[in-house]
């Protein structure tokens, strides 16, 4: 309020304007800054994209290029019949779906047990709990431990292991402890028992939480590709992200090429890459505010 | 007086009994997460007494704990051992390095977002800057190998133009600038978010009296806004310290084709990649050496987290512990 009096007072000084919403330079240079910045984050999608499309012949004449003449999806049929991606696309599916449904009930009904106050032995399992946020056992007593359980080479390592998310939990958590104790004892009342409260009452009144969550997990399952790497040496257990990993980074596949003369190989690898982020570059922009959502919850009350 | 102590304590009984019985179902619902965490947390945690003994396969994990105990050797190795100090060395460095470029570029993204004034602008900067974070370091590191690599875009275009090329995956300075610059493309804009949801916190009470005092919005920014985000600041310094030696195993391992990158290996290899590189690729060392090189590096970074914890509550700070 006393902003806009203080605006609308006729300014004795014209050399020294007080707060002013007016754009001055110091907006215009932020503005040219933040635009600088958002262009070099998108511009390697764009650059990356422009390749795809583009035929040999303008290419290997003009790497350059920030749009192409002539547009060609060759490059994307190439990676649309490639057996190894789409087996890897199958896999990291498997892992989205079911990955993302098992680890969102598992950390949901430990999240909302920690945040009920009226068990035996709470704290003693809280305490275990976060006793394992500062300490681990290391690579190798873990890689020992799945070995030993016969999980090496099943998809399973890449499930199983990965139920709760101690950090997910705690977010759930602290969204069910701050929902008011009146629900919970007025069903008590009503003679309901917990699991009744927690399915009919408390799960309804946290979808925004459970969506922030079930994107933080589907995202790491779509992006899943270090236990692949360490536990699962069988080619058809490889997520999408390891048969990228494959073609571009260590090289040690490529995508056949029938036609070099029509597309070059950078395009074949580019269109691959284009495919593995495709699907988040098209949810994302829906899905950001859970993210923030999530993220500024768990660092306030974290 | 005895009987109201007795009274009390066949009280507690009862309701010992009862809160049991109460919560059968709360307890039901925790079993899983007690398996879970005693599997998959407390059996390795357990596991690193193996850094103490020789792994045989025969045996298993605890087998060879019990039966292969060879007290400090493993670590008696691995502290002659080059390449270790050379490593830890590296963690170090590139780690620290890591925490204040990230805290740098986070604390000014979130500056200038916050002052940006355009709502439409701002939203959409927010969006497109933070995508990157959600993308594996897997892509990142496609991304990067398809410009700047030896027959990369960036180097197809120097040769077009009759320029000599600029080996960005083949000169160790080279390299480290990529990682750093790499690491801050990916994660800015993502960590800029919690100091922008802090700003937002900052009540607009302080502003207005700035304003009526005339200060400019430097001035604003740096009495008010800077001040603001400090315990969130140091709050989120002293956890990233734990985060030190971690360093960035992802990012090192696909930025350089999985450690087989020779020319630059020496200089970006840190303790998770040595780790690993070791044991899974040239199994140049055993089991029970790689446990002692993680137990060692537990320990440092314990040490680093209580270190740091203390210097903020002796300079008068809320510390995490």
């Amino acid at each position: 309020m006393k902003k806009v009096g203080i605006a609308r007072l006729p300014l004795a000084n014209k050399d020294k304007p007080g707060p002013s919403t007016k754009i001055g330079p110091l907006d215009i240079i932020i503005f040219f800054i933040l635009l600088i910045y958002a262009l070099a984050v998108i511009f390697p999608f764009y650059y990356l994209f422009v390749v795809s499309i583009t035929p040999t012949e303008i290419y290997a004449n003009n790497p350059s290029l920030l749009f192409t003449p002539k547009v060609t999806f060759e490059a994307y049929q190439n990676v649309y019949t490639n057996q190894a991606i789409w087996n890897g696309f199958g896999i990291t599916m498997i892992l989205l779906i079911g990955g993302t449904a098992y680890q969102l009930f598992f950390t949901v009904i430990t999240g909302y047990a920690m945040s009920r106050n009226n068990w035996f032995g709470k704290n003693f399992v809280m305490n275990m709990i976060l006793v394992t946020m500062f300490f681990g056992g290391g690579l190798i007593p873990y890689y020992l431990l799945i070995k030993s359980l016969g999980m090496l080479d099943t998809i399973w390592v890449m499930i199983i292991p990965g139920a709760i998310d101690t950090f997910n939990m705690l977010l759930m958590r602290n969204y069910f402890a701050s929902l008011p104790k009146e629900l919970e004892e007025s069903a008590k009342v009503d003679g309901a028992n917990d699991v009744q409260i927690f399915v009919k009452i408390f799960l309804p009144l946290s979808l925004p939480m459970l969506a922030t969550i079930g994107l933080f997990f589907a995202v790491g399952n779509w992006n899943s590709w270090y236990n692949g790497m360490l536990f699962n040496h069988s080619q058809n257990l490889k997520t999408l992200q390891q048969v990228l990993q494959d073609i571009i980074v260590t090289k040690s596949s490529t995508i056949p090429n029938p036609h070099p003369n029509q597309i070059n190989d950078d395009s074949l690898k580019n269109a691959a890459i284009f495919f593995t982020i495709l699907p988040m570059m098209c949810f994302y922009p829906f899905c950001q505010r859970y993210f923030v959502k999530g993220i500024v919850v768990g660092a306030i009350k974290g | 007086m005895e009987k109201v102590l007795i009274k009390t304590k066949q009280s507690f009984k009862f309701s010992l009994k009862k809160r049991f019985l109460n919560s059968r179902f709360l307890m039901l619902m925790i079993i899983p997460a007690i398996i879970f965490y005693a599997v998959f947390n407390y059996v390795p945690m357990y596991g690193v007494l193996l850094s103490f003994s020789r792994y045989s396969p025969r045996l298993g994990l605890m087998g060879s704990i019990f039966q292969n105990w060879i007290g400090f050797q493993n670590f008696e190795f691995i502290f002659n051992f080059p390449d270790f100090w050379n490593a830890f060395k590296n963690t170090l460095i590139i780690g620290s390095i890591k925490v204040v470029i990230s805290f740098i570029s986070a604390v000014t993204v979130a500056l200038l977002i916050n002052e940006i004034r355009m709502r439409f602008f701002k939203k959409g900067v927010q969006i497109i800057v933070t995508f990157p974070h959600f993308l594996s370091w897997v892509v990142v590191a496609s991304l990067f190998k398809m410009l700047f690599d030896e027959t990369g875009s960036i180097n197809h275009m120097l040769e077009m133009a009759g320029m000599s090329k600029v080996l960005f995956f083949g000169n160790p300075k080279l390299f480290l600038t990529l990682i750093f610059s790499s690491d801050i493309w990916k994660e800015a804009g993502w960590s800029s978010i919690i100091y922008i949801a802090t700003m937002a916190g900052i009540s607009p009470d302080l502003y207005e009296a700035a304003d009526i005092d005339g200060a400019s919005r430097l001035q604003k920014i740096w009495h008010i806004t800077l001040p603001g985000i400090r315990p969130t600041a140091i709050l989120l310094l002293i956890m990233s310290v734990g985060g030190v030696l971690g360093a960035g195993f992802d990012q090192i391992f696909n930025l350089t084709g999985s450690l087989h990158n020779g020319r630059v290996m020496d200089s970006v290899q840190i303790i998770d990649t040595l780790i690993y590189q070791y044991t899974f690729q040239s199994k140049t060392i055993t089991e029970g050496q790689a446990t002692a090189v993680g137990m060692f590096k537990s320990l440092v970074g314990f040490a680093l987290v209580i270190t740091t914890d203390r210097i903020a509550k002796a300079c008068g700070e809320r510390g995490i512990i």
